[in-house]
Formats: C-alpha cells, sequence, structure tokens
C-alpha cells in the first residue's frame, strides 16, 4: 500500500434519503479509489466525483476570479426585485441557513426541491397529520411493508438490502417473518424483490385508498372492480393490513406526483389513521435527495415554514402554488434566480424554464448541469459529504454528520461558504 | 471596563438572597454580578422598577423534530403572527410554535433567559444543536429520553443499575444533555404495537419489566451519578380522568430512592395538570365524572417531600399538544372524532411507539376544558412550599409561553380568576374549590416560581435564578413600582408588565427593551459530563457499541454529536461520578 492510502470507515452517502453510513471509502493520492458497501449510484457518485467539474467561476461563460463572481452576483441580485432562491436539497444544513438569510435580506422567496416531489407530501401533512415510521423501528419490528408508487430497486437500491430483508430484534427471519407488497401501475424492477405486486390501473391510486379505507372501516361497497382490482382482492388486502402486527407504507413520486396528488397522500395518512385503531401502522415518503427532508426542516426552523417561503413583507409567508418554484417562474413573478444545488432547467416544466432564459440566473453546483448552460454566472462549488462537511436529514428525520474525505479541488469552496460571501458582498452593494 | 454597568435604586426581589422588595444596587460586570464597579460603570436609573433574576422555564417544547412536524403540519397557527426583521434582529412568526429566532426573542421580551428542552430524542440531538445556533438570547438546558428505550430496558432487566448509569452518562456526554427524561415508562414502547401501560406493575410488551422498574432504575441511576436535576418524569397514565390515583401511587414507588444530597427531591413530576385529574365520588374514568384534584394533591405534595413539580398550567386557546407519550396523543386525536390532525414520530430503540403532535383548542365552554383548567390553579394555591412548584404551561401544551403573563395573573389575583371562573363552565363551581381560594401569589412567591425554584430544582442555582455575586447577569426589569400599584386589583396590570419586560439582561447585555428586542446573543448549552471510573466506562462504552450495532441502523461512530456543532455554544459542567463500580 502506498504511503498516500487511507481508509475511512462509516461514511455516509450523500445521494438519496438512506443516507446509508456505512461507506469504505479508500483514498489514494487524495482521489477516492474505492467505495465498499455503497449501491452502484453511490460508487458512482464518490468514485466520479471529479467528472463533469466546473472548476473556475464563470460570467457569461467566460472564467473569472471568484471575487469577481461574488461582485456580479450581489450586483445582480441588488438590482432584482424579486429574487427566487432555490434548490438546496442536495447540499447540507448550513448552506440553507447562509440562503435563508439571503433571502430574508432581499426580500425574496426561498424554496426547495420539495416543491416539485414530496410537497403534496407536505400538503396531505397539514390537512391529516402522519403517522411517520422510522427505518430501524421498520427493521426491528415490521412484518407488513408496502411499497405504493415508489421504485427503490432503481432509486434507492439499498432500502430494501438494508433496512427490509435485513434481520431485525424481533423479525429474526426477514423472508418468514415479514411481507413486502408493491403497488404501482407498471412492473419495475422492484417487483422482482417483493412477496406481492399488486398492479392497479394508472391514475386510479385515489380510489384504491379510499376503497381500502372504506373496507378498513367495514363498509360494504356495492362494486365490483375499483382501479383495475377486483373487489374480494381488496378485501383481502384490507383484512390483511388490519391483522399485521406492525405495518408499514412506503410510498414515492407515484403518488405524490400522480393524478389526484395531495389528495392521494390524504387519502394514505386517514388510511393509515384508521389502522392505527386496530394494530399498529406507519408510513414513511421515500425522500430522493439526500437532504431534501433537511431543506424542509431548516426551513421549517428558521422560516417557520417547511417550503415556498415569501420575504417580500419583510416576514415569512407561506403559501404553496403562488411562492413555489416552478409557480413564480411560470408566472413571470421572479426577476433573477439564484439556483443552489439543483438543477430547474432540466427537471421543471417548459413555461418554467422559459422564464429561466428570461432573468438573470446564479448557479451554485459542484458539476457542469442543463442550468449551468443558462446562467449567467457559474460558481463551482465542494461537494457536501465528500469534500466538506455538514449534516443532513434522512428520510425519517435521523440527522447525519456528513464527512469530509477528500479536499475539494483548488479554490473551490462549500456552498455556505460561497453564500456567506455573496452576504457580505450584497451588504455592501446595498449600503452603497 | 465598558461593560460594566450598575442599576440603581430598583426594587428587588431576589428569593434565594432573601431579599423582599428592598430598594437596593445591582453591579454587572463581565457578564457577572459583582460587589462592585469602577466609577465608569454605566449607570442605569431604575427608580420606581421591579427587579428580578432572568427567567427560568424548566420545561418548554422549543426545539426539535416535533416542534418541527408541528410547525411543518400546522401553518395556519402561525400565519396570523408575522414578526418582523429589524436591522439586528430575524424575521419570523410567532404563533403557538414561532420559529427558532423569534422563540428567544418573545422570552427575552418576558423577561426570560434561560429554559429546558425537556424530551430530546438522543439519537436525533445533532438537528437540536443546530436548532440552537438559531435561537437567540437564552441559556438551554436538553433533556435526553430514556423512559421507552431498549438499552435502558436491557440495564434494568438485568437489574444493572451501573451499567444504566454509565448509559445516561455516555448519552449526556454524546448529545450534552443536563439530565434524564422519562415519558410514560413502558407505555410510549408498548405503543409499538398499539398499545399502553397505566399500572405501575403491567409488564412491558417483549421485556417482561415494569414501569416500576424502569422508573426506579432510573432515578436511582440518577442519584448514583449524583445529576444536579433530579430524574424528570411524566408519569404513566396521562390524560386520564382520576389517573392522580396513578401518579401518587408512581410518587409512592419512588420514595424509596435515596437521594445523593441530603433533603433533595428524587423526581421532578412534570405538568401536573394533565397527571392529576380528578374524579366524582364513585365516578368512572369518563370525562364526563371530571373532578379537580388540585387541592387533593396540594395536600399530597404538602406532605411528601421526595418530588418537585411544575404545573403545566393549561390556558383556554388554540394549544398545540405534543409529548413523547404516543398512545396518550392517539387518544386526544380519537376524542375528537379523529377530525383533528394527528402525527406520530417515532424514535428507533429510543421511543418506539413514538412521540404524538395533536392540534387542539381548551375552550371555557367546555366542562372537561375549564375543570383541567381549575386543577392546576386550585393546586398551586394550596401548596405550602412554592420552592418545590414551578409555573409552566408545558409550552406549547397547555398554551404557548407568551401566555405566561396571564397565569401569573391568575395566581396572584382572586380578582381576575373570578371573572375566568364566570367565563368558564359552571361545573368549575361544583366539582373544584377554585372560587372558594382566598390566597393571592406574592411578588416574591412569583419570583420563587418563575425563578428560583426552576433554578434550584434543575441544579443550577450557582448562577441561575437569583442576583446574587457570582450569578450570571440575567436580569429582569419591569416597569411598575409595586408599593405604589395594587397588583391584586389590577390584573390587566399584571399581564401587561409580565408581558413586556421594561429591561431584559442576558449575562450582563441588555437584549430586550419594552417590547423590543435589539441584541441577537449566541445561545449557550449547558451540559453535564459525568466523569465514570475507567472500568465502567470500557465496559459500558463496548456494551452501547454492540447495541446501536445490533439494534439501530446507523453507525455507532456517527452517534456522538460532532464538537463543530457544540464547542462555541456548550458550557459543560463535569461532575465525579467514579464511585460507581464497573
Amino acid at each position: 500500500m502506498s504511503e498516500t492510502r487511507k481508509t475511512i470507515e462509516n461514511v455516509p452517502c450523500t445521494f438519496c434519503g438512506c443516507l446509508c453510513d456505512d461507506l469504505i471509502i479508500e483514498i489514494e493520492d487524495g482521489q477516492i479509489v474505492k467505495n465498499t458497501n455503497g449501491c452502484a449510484i453511490s460508487k458512482e457518485k464518490l468514485l466520479g466525483c471529479n467528472e463533469n467539474r466546473l472548476l473556475q467561476p464563470l460570467i457569461n461563460g467566460s472564467p473569472v476570479s471568484l471575487d469577481d463572481a461574488i461582485q456580479h452576483v450581489a450586483e445582480i441580485i441588488a438590482s432584482s426585485r424579486r429574487l427566487l432562491i432555490y434548490g438546496l436539497s442536495s447540499t447540507e444544513n448550513d448552506a440553507h441557513r447562509e440562503a435563508y438569510k439571503i433571502a430574508e435580506l432581499v426580500r425574496g422567496v426561498v424554496d426547495n426541491t420539495s416543491s416539485v416531489c414530496h410537497g403534496p407530501t407536505i400538503l396531505g401533512v397539514q390537512s391529516s397529520g402522519e403517522p411517520n415510521a422510522m427505518l430501524a423501528e421498520v427493521r426491528n419490528r415490521s412484518d407488513l411493508i408496502i411499497y405504493w408508487g415508489s421504485n427503490p430497486a432503481a432509486a434507492h437500491p439499498r432500502h430494501i438490502p438494508r433496512y427490509i430483508k435485513k434481520e431485525g430484534e424481533y423479525i429474526k427471519d426477514p423472508k418468514e417473518d415479514r411481507e413486502i407488497w408493491l403497488v404501482d401501475i407498471r412492473r419495475t424492477t422492484t417487483a422482482r424483490m417483493v412477496n406481492k405486486f399488486i398492479q392497479i390501473n394508472p391514475a386510479s391510486d385515489l380510489e384504491v385508498l379510499l376503497t381500502l379505507r372504506a373496507l378498513v372501516r367495514g363498509h360494504v361497497l356495492d362494486v365490483d372492480e375499483v382501479g383495475g382490482l377486483k373487489i374480494d382482492q381488496l378485501k383481502e388486502m384490507a383484512e390483511h393490513m388490519k391483522s399485521a402486527k406492525y405495518g408499514t407504507l412506503f410510498f414515492g413520486l407515484g403518488l405524490t406526483q400522480s393524478r389526484g396528488s395531495h389528495r392521494n397522500i390524504d387519502a394514505a395518512i386517514r388510511l393509515i389513521q384508521d389502522l392505527s385503531a386496530h394494530t399498529k401502522w406507519t408510513m414513511m415518503p421515500m425522500r430522493g435527495h439526500y437532504n431534501v427532508a433537511g431543506a424542509n426542516k431548516t426551513s421549517t426552523w428558521m422560516t417557520g415554514y417547511p417550503y415556498a417561503v415569501d420575504y417580500a413583507r419583510g416576514y415569512p409567508r407561506y403559501q404553496p402554488g403562488e411562492y413555489t418554484a416552478v409557480d413564480i417562474l411560470a408566472n413571470g413573478e421572479a426577476d433573477a434566480l439564484l439556483n443552489i444545488a439543483s438543477d430547474p432547467v432540466a427537471h421543471f416544466p417548459i413555461d418554467a424554464v422559459e422564464h429561466i432564459k428570461k432573468i438573470p440566473v446564479i448557479n451554485i453546483d459542484p458539476k457542469i448541469n442543463m442550468t449551468s448552460k443558462l446562467a449567467e454566472v457559474n460558481i463551482p462549488s465542494a461537494i457536501a459529504g465528500i469534500e466538506c462537511d455538514g449534516a443532513a436529514t434522512r428520510m425519517d428525520g435521523l440527522p447525519i454528520y456528513l464527512k469530509k474525505v477528500i479536499d475539494p479541488p483548488e479554490g473551490i469552496l462549500p456552498d455556505r461558504e460561497i453564500l456567506r460571501m455573496i452576504y457580505n458582498s450584497l451588504m455592501k452593494v446595498l449600503k452603497k | 471596563m465598558n461593560d460594566e454597568i450598575v442599576l440603581k435604586n430598583g426594587r428587588v426581589f431576589d428569593p434565594m438572597n432573601g431579599i423582599n422588595g428592598e430598594i437596593k444596587d445591582i453591579c454587572i460586570s463581565n457578564g457577572k454580578i459583582v460587589e462592585k464597579v469602577s466609577g465608569s460603570a454605566k449607570e442605569i436609573d431604575l427608580k420606581g422598577s421591579t427587579v428580578m433574576p432572568g427567567g427560568v422555564d424548566m420545561h418548554t417544547h422549543i426545539l426539535g423534530s416535533k416542534v418541527n412536524m408541528a410547525r411543518m403540519m400546522c401553518p395556519e397557527t402561525n400565519r396570523h403572527s408575522p414578526y418582523l426583521a429589524t436591522k439586528n434582529t430575524r424575521g419570523g412568526v410567532g404563533g403557538i410554535t414561532p420559529n427558532s429566532y423569534v422563540t428567544g426573542y418573545l422570552y427575552s421580551i418576558m423577561g426570560y433567559t434561560t429554559v429546558v428542552e425537556p424530551a430530546l430524542p438522543p439519537e436525533k440531538a445533532l438537528s437540536s444543536w443546530e436548532e440552537i445556533e438559531d435561537i437567540p438570547g437564552l441559556d438551554i438546558g436538553l433533556l435526553p429520553l430514556f423512559g421507552n428505550s431498549m438499552i435502558t430496558f436491557r440495564y434494568i432487566k438485568e437489574g444493572d443499575v451501573n451499567g444504566l448509569a454509565a448509559y445516561i452518562a455516555w448519552i449526556l456526554k454524546s448529545v450534552g444533555g443536563l439530565g434524564v427524561k422519562v415519558v410514560n415508562p413502558g407505555g410510549t414502547y408498548a405503543w409499538a404495537y398499539g398499545g399502553n401501560i397505566r399500572e405501575l406493575d403491567t409488564p412491558v410488551p417483549q421485556w417482561d419489566i415494569t414501569p416500576r422498574q424502569i422508573m426506579h432504575g432510573l432515578a436511582e441511576a440518577v442519584e448514583l451519578l449524583g445529576l444536579p436535576h433530579q430524574m424528570h418524569l411524566h408519569p404513566n397514565n396521562l390524560g386520564k380522568v382520576g389517573n392522580v390515583e396513578t401518579t401518587i401511587a408512581q410518587l409512592e414507588a419512588l420514595k424509596s430512592v435515596k437521594g445523593h444530597k441530603k433533603g433533595r427531591s428524587v423526581v421532578h413530576l412534570t405538568h401536573m395538570a394533565f397527571d392529576c385529574l380528578g374524579m366524582v365520588e364513585d365516578g368512572k374514568p369518563e370525562w364526563k365524572y371530571l373532578a379537580s384534584a388540585g387541592e387533593e394533591f396540594a395536600k399530597y405534595f404538602n406532605k411528601n417531600k421526595h418530588f418537585t413539580t411544575d404545573l403545566g398550567q393549561i390556558t383556554f386557546g388554540p394549544v398545540m399538544t405534543m409529548t413523547g407519550d404516543g398512545p396518550f396523543q392517539f387518544s386526544l386525536y380519537q376524542l375528537t372524532g379523529g377530525k383533528a390532525k394527528w402525527a406520530n414520530l417515532p424514535v428507533e430503540v429510543e421511543l418506539p411507539g413514538g412521540a404524538g403532535i395533536v392540534p387542539f383548542n381548551f375552550v371555557p365552554t367546555s366542562p372537561a376544558h375549564s375543570l383541567q383548567w381549575a386543577t392546576p390553579l386550585e393546586f398551586a394555591l394550596n401548596v405550602d412550599d412554592i420552592w418545590r412548584c414551578v409555573m409552566t404551561t408545558d409550552h406549547p401544551n397547555g398554551g404557548p409561553f407568551m401566555k405566561y403573563p396571564l397565569v401569573i395573573a391568575w395566581l396572584m389575583s382572586k380578582k381576575l380568576r373570578g371573572e375566568w371562573i364566570e367565563k368558564a363552565h359552571k361545573l368549575v363551581q361544583e366539582r373544584s374549590h377554585l372560587s372558594e381560594i382566598e390566597r393571592e401569589y406574592t411578588l416574591e412567591e412569583i419570583a420563587i416560581t418563575t425563578r428560583a425554584a426552576p433554578a434550584k430544582i434543575l441544579g443550577i442555582e450557582r448562577t441561575k435564578g437569583h442576583l446574587g455575586i457570582g450569578a450570571d447577569a440575567d436580569i429582569t426589569v419591569y416597569g411598575f413600582d409595586s408599593e405604589k400599584l395594587n397588583l391584586a386589583a389590577n390584573p390587566e396590570k399584571i399581564i401587561k408588565h409580565f408581558s413586556q419586560a421594561k429591561y431584559t439582561f442576558k449575562g450582563g447585555v441588555q437584549v430586550a427593551k419594552k417590547g423590543v428586542v435589539g441584541k441577537h446573543l449566541h445561545a449557550r448549552v449547558f451540559s453535564i459530563h459525568p466523569r465514570l471510573d475507567d472500568g465502567l466506562s470500557i465496559r459500558s462504552e463496548k456494551e452501547i457499541a454492540d447495541m446501536i450495532g445490533k439494534w439501530y441502523c446507523h453507525s455507532y461512530e456517527n452517534y456522538t454529536v460532532p464538537a463543530r456543532y457544540r464547542e462555541h455554544l456548550e458550557i459543560p459542567t463535569e461532575i465525579d461520578s467514579t464511585s460507581i463500580s464497573a
């Protein structure tokens, strides 16, 4: 082994909401050369952390110094009247704090990526509450697991092997003691990993959930079929759910972003709440970005609200559908965009992207992405959890400390430091 | 030195030092109260003002995942309470669950300087430290939860109190805790399978141990370690009509615990309003048979000195109930006919069934709510020893902390109580003695129940809760002259002045003046780090690492809150617990 080779254990993976913290990372000459325990995506993310990097700040595509870039950013923000700050879910919590501070200073809007993923989940929670789950509890106790509108085999590759198919204190033989169902509109790769695949018709989630709820409550329904499922099959499902000792529902974007949206989530929550009168049931959104749960949390304690926050009046107001990034862009309201650790140009609807094209965009990201191509200013940053430390929140609310395992490329700073510099520079510009 | 201040001519209430309304100068230097200052010290004339130590809130839920869940689930509770940012302070919302910045500011405005968050799930502590970064103007203590942890259960089952003490010590050091909180021991664990435990000797599922053993073992471990704050207990059977009986049984069961200091209580019973519900004669444990047990419990309290308590006073109006007592929260949700929102947050291994959150509204037209309101007042007005009785609302359960001035006014003014008894349901007059009580708390007694007593009970009385030499210069100045103003006859003045201190000093720095916060001061965190015998420490760390490896799904190495989140905030006190053998 060469002298410059070292191994770091218990490294959290900053890709998906599982935040698996058991990676063993080997480093040689300051570069990651091996990732043991990580899934295929994790390996790609860590071993490929140098791919596609932007190594110098750019203004209109031309390399500039960091100071010049920051100065230019401050001028853009100072001359804007309705700044949108967006992203945050793929960076660590300290960067969030700086972003809210800027939003408050210039009375802008700050939103995170949950507005286009589990935002409807939060709306569901706001109408009904939520009996949550936690991952080790599921592993230790849950005897019936349902994935609904979620494909962990592709999006959260270790979710099933690490938390579900592993033995827990009271589930000694997960094969025997635990049943896994998948409800989806198509047979995904996850279907191969479960005991039962239940295929429903597209856009019928709400009906199926409401039917299950009615059946759990003991109502007799005068129909033969709902959402492509025979009523007898639904009855059997409801009975089975009632007789579980500890059930868990994991749900994904198939539920939040399909027809029904937050109504689907509300129906799912009410189903789980009704089941709670019979036995133990819990639920958990399958959060995608590794720190999207953290973005909701930091926003909540610092602004009072989980996303879609507007400081126009000097105090935070909350209005999803109005202060959410897609809406404020599609409505043509935002006159500048500060994007941190996300790629709205790649993911937003066309009318939102059309507006992004018209306004100055400041893009802070370690890598070159679609948004970089449109950005007036690009500032590269260190990758949180690889090149700088920080804190993030697992999909079930557990905070995890992220490690710095290698140095960032020369001259590249963490998001939080870039944002602090922007704030300080902005203070100077605003005083003038 | 230019940070020296002398507060002149104020009328001082400092019960810990036996000062009861004397005109007295107070000298401040370097954040501390000192005997004298140099001639260049800044002078503030407080003629006609009342001076007390900074307020100490020993039980308030201001941070953590349950508070964030409440904020996220109920944006409507904050929508109409904007709080504007200023040049020196941050903006936010100030409803039932204010955001972190405003939480600190609102406490400063009322003259509070020290608070304790009494429900910290240890494995989630990192988030709490991140939040504290954003809670200005306060000294904060954290009480980690132990009463339903599988690790606690293992030591209880093996009868290994030394091992349990070492686990507590490890947690306090790893997460920066001040003491030990126990919520519904065993009952919340039973909630992991939809159950609850209401009686002392009902076995916990899968473990074959009882709440009696869990509570007793934890209280013993706390005393073995010699922690400054006794076990902080939310008992079993909370919120059940007639539960004063089970609560007294639980307190009786703890009588045999030996305190590490002579004359010290061994348990703090928290939010007695929810723990001491009475029942009419020949009644059943149903809401229609509810009666106040305030006086009955005061009689027990006056006779039995082995415990202290706080009120958890119910105030009328919207509240946010949140406790580590998941099954109670579920029953509250069911009580609303399933109409309310209900969230449940399990904490793996440490609180398996989970904490619950239900927004609620206490209304004076309800007989049950009215009697629940009368109970803690009836209790507080019948206790002999206010040094063991602390004013709280169990924020935001009984009411938000912003309602403390109203509670203080109820305690101080029979006139105001009379007005509220009129507003409340008439059963208050039949099933409680509140309307017959003449007693009115004096200012000295208010200073005890909101300052001196909580500081003493928390074991931080060296620097908090008083104005003697060496104390932290946490000082509240109220803008009334107690010699000239008859407070009891003018309860609206009590509310006015206690809502808005004339000045609040925190560590010698003026943070608020007449409702305006002028300084955004970083919080500090008080923690206890017990030093263990090496042998015990080695054994315990190995056992804990094994249990974390087996039961959790994140690593032992990543459990401890890293120094970078703590070192600029934490003021650890090391205590010697090396006498506990391996």
